[in-house]
């Protein structure tokens, strides 16, 4: 048995106090951090609050932060959460108001799934079939990861979009979307591959820095999930929005130049043809960019009109060799994808 | 007062399914109220499947299903039940199909069906090994397209019942402190099981057996407390339950000469004989020496006869559980796993509608408005063991009939009423454990009641023990009383529920252990040393334990009889039930 010092954030609404106290308990081989907070609420100090219930990963409930990175307390043996000798620091999760200690007000996270209307929708011009659907293995294992979120809210709360945009739809919610837009008796994929694309806080507000797939304790790879959606939806010829015309202005200008080009990237993304026809909406997408580019040119970030050449030939001609691979790749797998689709049609007769 | 048409209490499958059907009538009111995040039921923990026989995997009926029911149940169970319970199988998994659920497929693109224990066909239909989350989900979805009022995080704290009419509930919102008043025309429960009381068990903290001593502080008796099931494949230590799914797929179970030893046991289903059967099995084999570990208080559970890709494909749950929980590989090594306290076959007593009602006694009274389903319930599927994925079907199927038997009455209830007279037991509870000062801690008695129940009242039971047990129950009840707490806050105080739920925990083991005393036969999940044979002649029947009245100091015990009369076949007389 050895000492294990935690340190705890702690708030007291009653007083409205944050502070951070220190426990120590004696922890056995094999304990969790949360067998340790139940130790130091059984037995130290009951007025310590926290949410838990199934203790073995499903239920959601004990997401939390141990050493600043959120995680389900009950799945964190304390051998793994901390050096030998070192404190082991938990706090509540992220992005969201703490109500007690290490609850917080899981409104906002668990609304997003009702802003995503993450339900099926049956087809409404035939009645389901007597018996199951039918659903190919392949097709279920597609997006059958996706459906193993806990709803614990750890991505969210180490979401770096979230933590500035209020309004985005969060990497848990986008993935749930994605599960139904990949299930085949689901009625409403376009609208969703829509919604998704124009939304604000939608799936291309995402800036892809893998925190959720880091973050989730099942396998839901949300980040992963975002992007096919970004795939799926300009298949879907969804493209006149901010997000693709962001997508397709920083890959072009790459191509072009070798180089991200900054200067040409608002208006690209807000779109040059609305610009030109006087879109009131796009000048004041415009004016938004204005306190941003100013603070990059004074910190010398944005590259001056002379700098905009670029990479130079031989740099250029390796760029487009990555480009025309990836193209390749991606008609060799658009194909495969194609071959599949064709025969599971035929095989479930249906959708 | 708040107030609603339908109130369910619990936000499990059982409760959100029941919930489900009334929303379809659009003129009712109907609401949900759960002292967790419905998504947080323990249902979610559910891993191995849900049975019906579709046939999918090889040829099924649903008198088979019910044959193995009433079989696994050892004849204790209500064949009216268990015929609904089969028969309308199907139709309720093609439903939760039909609304989204991520069950696994086979080769035809169907739902995946697998071996059970105590089935004699493939009849598990499965999400992976997360089969509970999957349901659990998937109707929690439909909630909410269905804009279903959600009461989340607020705990029932008193039914309110005049006259054998339910009038509502009293309930405490946990965020807030506040206690209010909620009346219903017809309020049910679908609060889940009582296995907390015992040291090792895969239930979660939740299960607490809230909604069942309600109900008997209301005045309505408890039925078959005495039959707990313990899981023979709970993680050693911890209980956390490693799915029989496992077993399903072709785990072996092995003891300290690494010999198969259900071959003695049950050699005709090996490690796929019914839970208790295995369960007493390994506590037989570990008492007899041939435990394993250096604790020799488990036995093994090797898994690589499966192979490994199956594994990782099949049960990617027992894979992680294994490894964050036990540190052990089940690719490379075999889990020590141990019998744990599982499932809680009794509960409030029930009829085949969710109809709450005191069985087969004089005029058999019904709690008019009140209804009940899934493992709070009693109704009864199980008998005196249930098999495994039954309880999954029980929850969907009853849920669903205790919705249409909410369907089929509420509009011609009268509207009901709770005043302040009515709240007092509840604002008195919580009163007294915000103000008492006694020197006696929660977290102890707690701990003290669990080792007592599981060494005393566990696998195997006999008078001797059991009657230490009760005393010891009489004990910590006294304690309890000259209790303090520490949090004396309105905002999210856990530390006061934590005393209420030892409240519902210390009363309902006593009824747990006086109907196991009375019990004088083996039978299912109940096994007694010192009468170790079935005896239909003087036990098949079951126990009704009513709250002791002013002068008694103890449960009254009554019984009622067993039912044989389902409508659509001949019932299955008793047999003796060998494997």
């Amino acid at each position: 048995m050895a000492q294990q010092e935690f340190i705890i954030q702690r708030y007291n609404p009653d007083t409205d106090e944050s502070y951070e106290e220190s426990f120590n308990v004696d922890v056995q081989p094999g304990q969790t951090v949360l067998d340790c907070l139940n130790a130091i609420k059984w037995e130290q100090d009951g007025t310590l609050s926290f949410r838990m219930s199934c203790r073995h990963a499903i239920c959601g409930s004990c997401a939390m932060k141990v050493n600043g990175q959120s995680m389900l307390s009950c799945q964190t043996q304390v051998d793994a959460a901390a050096e030998r000798g070192d404190p082991i620091h938990v706090g509540p999760q992220g992005n969201q108001n703490v109500v007690k200690d290490l609850v917080v007000d899981v409104t906002k996270f668990l609304n997003q799934f009702e802003r995503a209307e993450t339900w099926l929708e049956p087809y409404e011009d035939q009645d389901p079939p007597e018996r199951e659907y039918r659903q190919k293995v392949e097709e279920f294992d597609h997006w059958s990861h996706a459906s193993t979120c806990i709803h614990c809210g750890a991505c969210y709360s180490d979401c770096t979009v979230a933590a500035v945009d209020e309004n985005f739809l969060g990497p848990a919610a986008l993935a749930k979307a994605y599960r139904f837009v990949m299930d085949s008796r689901d009625a409403k994929r376009e609208e969703r591959l829509k919604f998704l694309s124009e939304e604000q806080g939608g799936i291309w507000d995402c800036t892809r820095c893998y925190m959720c797939v880091q973050a989730c304790p099942k396998d839901v790879l949300p980040m992963d999930a975002i992007m096919e959606l970004r795939t799926l939806a300009i298949e879907a010829g969804h493209t006149n929005n901010h997000g693709v015309r962001h997508h397709k202005g920083f890959t072009g200008g790459v191509r072009k130049r070798g180089r991200l080009d900054e200067m040409m990237l608002p208006v690209q993304s807000v779109g040059l043809g609305r610009l030109l026809t006087g879109n009131l909406s796009a000048h004041k997408e415009m004016m938004d960019y204005t306190p941003g580019a100013i603070r990059l040119l004074k910190s010398r970030k944005l590259l001056t009109i002379a700098q905009r050449h670029g990479a130079n030939a031989e740099g250029r001609e390796q760029i487009e060799r990555i480009f025309e691979e990836v193209e390749a790749e991606k008609h060799h797998h658009d194909v495969d994808a194609e071959a599949f689709g064709a025969e599971f049609e035929t095989a479930i007769g249906g959708h | 007062m708040l107030q609603h048409d339908v109130l369910i209490v619990g936000s499990g499958l059982a409760g959100m399914r029941a919930a489900l059907e009334v929303s379809n009538d659009p003129t009712l009111d109907v609401a949900i109220l759960s002292k967790v995040h419905p998504l947080r039921s323990h249902s979610g923990a559910a891993q191995g499947g849900i049975a019906a026989s579709l046939g999918n995997s090889a040829e099924d009926s649903w008198d088979l299903h019910m044959f193995d029911t009433v079989k696994g149940g050892d004849y204790l169970v209500d064949q009216d039940a268990a015929e609904v319970l089969t028969r309308e199988g199907p139709e309720n998994i093609f439903e939760l199909e039909h609304m989204g659920c991520a069950f696994s497929r086979d080769d035809e693109g169907r739902v995946a069906q697998r071996r059970f224990g105590g089935h004699t066909a493939p009849r598990a239909c499965y999400a992976a090994d997360r089969t509970g989350h999957a349901v659990l989900t998937v109707l929690f979805e439909q909630l909410l397209r269905r804009g279903v009022k959600v009461y989340s995080e607020w705990y029932a704290l008193d039914l309110v019942v005049k006259d054998n009419v339910c009038q509502g509930l009293v309930a405490y919102d946990i965020l807030s402190g506040q206690i209010e008043a909620i009346s219903a025309k017809a309020v049910m429960f679908g609060t889940g099981g009582y296995g907390r009381a015992f040291r090792v068990t895969t239930n979660a903290f939740a299960s607490t057996g809230d909604g069942v001593v309600m109900a008997y502080r209301a005045g309505i008796p408890l039925e078959d407390m005495e039959f707990v099931q313990f899981h023979p494949t709970g993680l050693q230590g911890s209980g956390i339950l490693l799915s029989e799914a496992a077993r399903g797929e072709g785990a072996h179970i092995v003891n300290s000469d690494g010999f198969r030893f259900m071959e003695n046991y049950a050699p005709g289903r090996m490690e796929l004989a019914p839970r208790d059967i295995v369960a007493r099995a390994e506590q037989s084999e570990i008492e007899a020496g041939r435990g394993v570990t250096t604790l020799r208080d488990s036995v093994f559970m090797d898994l690589r006869p499966i192979g490994e890709e199956r594994i990782r494909y099949a049960l990617p749950s027992v894979l992680h559980l294994a490894r964050d929980f036990a540190g052990i590989d089940p690719l490379e090594a075999p889990v020590p796993i141990q019998p744990t306290a599982h499932y809680s076959m009794g509960g409030i007593p029930c009829d085949i509608n969710g109809q709450v009602r005191i069985k087969d006694l004089e005029g058999a009274p019904e709690i008019t408005g009140f209804f009940a389903a899934g493992e709070a319930s009693c109704v009864s599927v199980h008998g005196a063991n249930r098999l495994g994925t039954n309880s999954l079907l029980e929850a969907v199927v009853m849920g669903r009939r205790a919705g249409r038997g909410i369907l089929d009455v509420v509009h011609d209830l009268e509207p009901t009423s709770i005043d302040e007279g009515d709240m007092a037991n509840a604002i008195g509870e919580v009163d007294h454990f915000l103000t008492a000062t006694g020197d006696q801690k929660v977290g102890e008695i707690r701990a003290e009641l669990r080792d007592t129940m599981m060494d005393k009242c566990g696998v195997f039971r006999d008078d001797a023990e059991l009657r230490d047990c009760l005393s010891e129950v009489k004990d910590y009840q006294e304690r309890f009383k000259n209790i303090s707490i520490d949090d004396h806050g309105s905002t999210f105080n856990t530390d006061l529920l934590d005393a209420i739920e030892l409240g519902h925990m210390l009363e309902y083991s006593e009824v747990i252990t006086v109907g196991a005393i009375a019990r004088q036969e083996s039978r299912g999940g109940h096994a007694r040393r010192d009468f170790p044979d079935r005896d239909d002649e003087n036990w098949h029947r079951h126990t009704l334990a009513y709250r002791p009245q002013d002068g008694e100091d103890a449960p009254r015990l009554e019984y009622c009889a067993v039912n044989m009369e389902p409508k659509f076949r001949e019932p299955f007389p008793l047999q003796e039930r060998t494997y």
